[in-house]
């Protein structure tokens, strides 16, 4: 039996529309109007609600992630690379 | 009929002009201050596409070749980092397409709706719930390198320009020379990859936290 006091269920075919620009809507690159309607639907569909918590928590981990620092031997390799092409481009231009 | 105005590129100054402008007009050493500042970044930039540090050594090494070869041609109409990583994001996919031949897949952003509404719980997962740092450890650092090596080169490209160098959508295109438009349809379809993937992760494999 339904519950007479829940929420109806909202159009799951808007659902498919408004997640699509679910990122626009986190990267803040929507209008205020389409926020609105976005912060409407997500209110009213907790599995777009938890689809959206999950999307952000996603790029927070995301820009979070550790950097790994060059080695000290790589670095060196790298310096000696871009001595050989300075003398490659210096004797180019002497011969 | 009046003559058409021609208007000439404008010039765009960040904190790299000054370097550049210097390395140009023959300064050789500058090079290596170059080199200096965006070796750390770019190896970076090459582990999240390439997944092993030797072949993001490679890459950096490829790239620095390639600046050096083209520095000459610089005018200053973008920002020198995006024309940069220009060049790392296109030796990137060179090397790609010397090592494997077969054609990346799509994604579709239909795999990756919710559903069947009456199977999906609707509720949010603790890992996306609980306080960053205490989510975010080795091992999920690990699990999300795997995802992201495992996007289709295109999308994995565009996730990292984003959301791990923090470029904006609109440089994002412009090093990618994509549209704007583009560039927002491959992040999402890749944030919802990576997402499905970390949602496995902690579905199947991560411990459960103790209480």
């Amino acid at each position: 039996m339904t519950d007479p006091h829940r929420p109806p269920e909202p159009h799951h075919a808007h659902c498919r529309e408004l997640f699509a620009r679910l990122s626009e809507y986190l990267d803040r690159e929507l209008d205020e109007i389409q926020c609105r309607e976005i912060e409407g639907h997500l209110n009213a569909c907790p599995p777009c609600q938890a689809c959206f918590e999950t999307l952000e928590r996603t790029v927070a981990l995301c820009r979070q992630m550790p950097s790994r620092p060059v080695s000290g031997d790589f670095a060196r390799r790298l310096r000696e690379a871009v001595a050989r092409m300075g003398a490659a481009a210096g004797a180019g231009r002497t011969s | 009929m009046p003559p058409t105005p021609t208007s000439k590129p404008k010039r765009i100054e960040d904190r790299d002009s000054p370097l550049i402008r210097s390395i140009q007009a023959g300064d050789a050493d500058g090079f290596y201050a170059l080199v200096r500042r965006y070796q750390q970044p770019l190896f970076n930039f090459g582990l999240r596409m390439c997944g092993h540090a030797a072949d993001a050594e490679d890459m950096v090494q490829d790239t620095f070749l390639n600046v050096f070869r083209y520095l000459q041609d610089f005018r200053f109409e973008s920002q020198f980092k995006n024309w940069l990583y220009r060049i790392a994001a296109s030796t990137c996919i060179k090397r790609r397409r010397r090592s494997q031949y077969a054609p990346e897949p799509e994604l579709s952003l239909d795999d990756f709706l919710p559903g069947d509404e009456n199977a999906v719980a609707g509720e949010t997962p603790p890992w996306a719930r609980e306080p960053l740092e205490r989510v975010l450890d080795q091992e999920l650092a690990e699990k999300l390198q795997e995802a992201i090596v495992a996007l289709p080169e295109k999308y994995r490209l565009v996730l990292v320009l984003r959301d791990l160098e923090g470029f904006s959508t609109e440089a994002a295109a412009q090093i990618l020379n994509l549209t704007p438009t583009n560039v927002k349809v491959r992040l999402h379809r890749a944030r919802l990859f990576v997402r499905d993937q970390l949602k496995d992760y902690f579905r199947h494999d991560r411990p459960a936290p103790a209480a």
